[in-house]
């Protein structure tokens, strides 16, 4: 790590911030979605609260299901960061 | 009711008060723990750390760039004629990350295996505490099955359960603080495997149900499905989507427990940090991945 060149300074500037972006704009997908999601649960479980643990169980598998482009932006960030 | 400790709580202040004590026995802030077999002999040591982020995170994701870059001989706990045997098949540099995961996944296999046979031992009619925690998994999950393919389809019960519990206990049995250890679903290969499986057992389920031209008709026939190449698209990208969620969650979670316990490592011991990322994450995506390989066959068969 002291002895580089600047184009790969540059590469490596590049790729970190490029890494930045990702998350980022990879986050605001599932963020509004997730809470799209419990806010829908929360309506749900006033409207019935026998159905509780059947709306608990779908809605942890709906956020987990929506969650994943956020996983694949952390992979695509982890793969900049370290492959570089 | 009210007096008695759950079980939870049991385990909650346990894992605590191991932490705890393993922060104060290690001695400050600038040293760590050893607890491992070396050579043969059981060793409790301290050893001194090297507190730069970059060096840490390459030790604990990249083992074999780590020793291509420092040039030290790899520190093996366990055999050294396992190790050599690998280094035989393998070669010299990635010899190590495989036999760390391949000696992960066996110890995560052993586990079960002595869970299975200590509970099979000693079935009562009163159940013990182990007892009732695995009659709930299983007949929980059983339900789910009787509910997505039918009570015909019933004998999907065991692949399903040894899915949940095989993904469960890898991603709880990296909180373990024995060096070497880690999640064997942190490796792409594991859960790459795993997702591969799903869709074979998928397929290999349809052309029982439906015959072999019954089913392979929705991808070769283009008077039945006009979009066939893009459903041949799709059962490659289930393998996709359902392996890189699992390997995401449980690799990101590791690596915002190494920074974090990194960053605060002169003032607080971050004990929460392994709590939420590997038990409840590590809960939550197996069940994630049992329910969407549940979900892929019930959508295959109903058709």
């Amino acid at each position: 790590m002291d002895n580089i060149t600047l184009a790969q300074g540059i590469v490596k500037a590049a790729a970190l911030l490029g890494a930045g972006m990702c998350m980022g704009m990879g986050a605001l997908g599932p963020g509004i979605g997730e809470g799209f999601v419990a806010g829908k649960a929360c309506e749900g479980i006033a409207r019935s609260p026998e159905n509780a643990s059947l709306i608990t169980r779908t809605m942890l598998v709906g956020q987990a299901v929506s969650e994943s482009t956020g996983i694949y932006s952390l992979v695509i960030a982890l793969l900049l960061i370290f492959s570089t | 009711m009210a007096k008695k400790k759950s079980p939870i709580l049991k385990i909650f202040i346990l894992f605590i008060l191991i932490e705890t004590a393993l922060v104060f026995v290690s001695n400050g802030f600038n040293k760590e723990l050893q607890v491992g077999f070396d050579e043969g002999k059981f060793v409790f040591r301290n050893i001194q750390s090297h507190y730069d982020l970059q060096d840490r995170i390459t030790e604990e994701f990249q083992i074999d760039e780590h020793y291509r870059q420092t040039g030290e001989t790899p520190v093996i706990y366990g055999s050294n004629k396992t190790y050599e045997f690998f280094k035989n098949i393998f070669g010299k540099v990635s010899a190590i990350g495989t036999f760390q995961l391949l000696r992960m996944l066996l110890i995560v296999d052993i586990m079960l295996l002595f869970l299975a046979f200590l509970i099979k031992k000693k079935l009562l009619k009163r159940p013990s505490q182990p007892q009732i925690l695995f009659e709930m998994i299983y007949s929980t999950l059983e339900q789910f099955v009787i509910e997505t393919l039918g009570k015909d389809k019933v004998n999907f019960t065991p692949y399903i359960v040894t899915l949940f519990l095989f993904i469960w206990v890898s991603n709880m049995v990296g909180m373990i603080p024995i060096p070497g250890f880690m999640e064997p679903t942190r490796n792409l290969n594991v859960p790459l495997g795993l997702g591969v499986f799903v869709v074979a057992i998928v397929h290999i389920t349809a052309f029982k149900v439906k015959g072999a031209w019954g089913h392979l008709q929705n991808y070769l026939n283009p008077v039945k499905n006009p979009l066939f190449l893009l459903d041949i698209i799709g059962e490659l990208s289930k393998v996709v989507s359902i392996s890189f969620r699992l390997f995401g969650n449980v690799l990101g979670g590791a690596i915002i427990i190494l920074v974090v316990s990194s960053l605060v490592s002169y003032v607080v011991f971050p004990v929460g940090l392994n709590l939420f990322f590997g038990m409840f994450v590590g809960t939550i995506q197996a069940f994630v991945f049992t329910m969407l390989a549940l979900t892929y066959i019930g959508v295959e068969i109903s058709e």
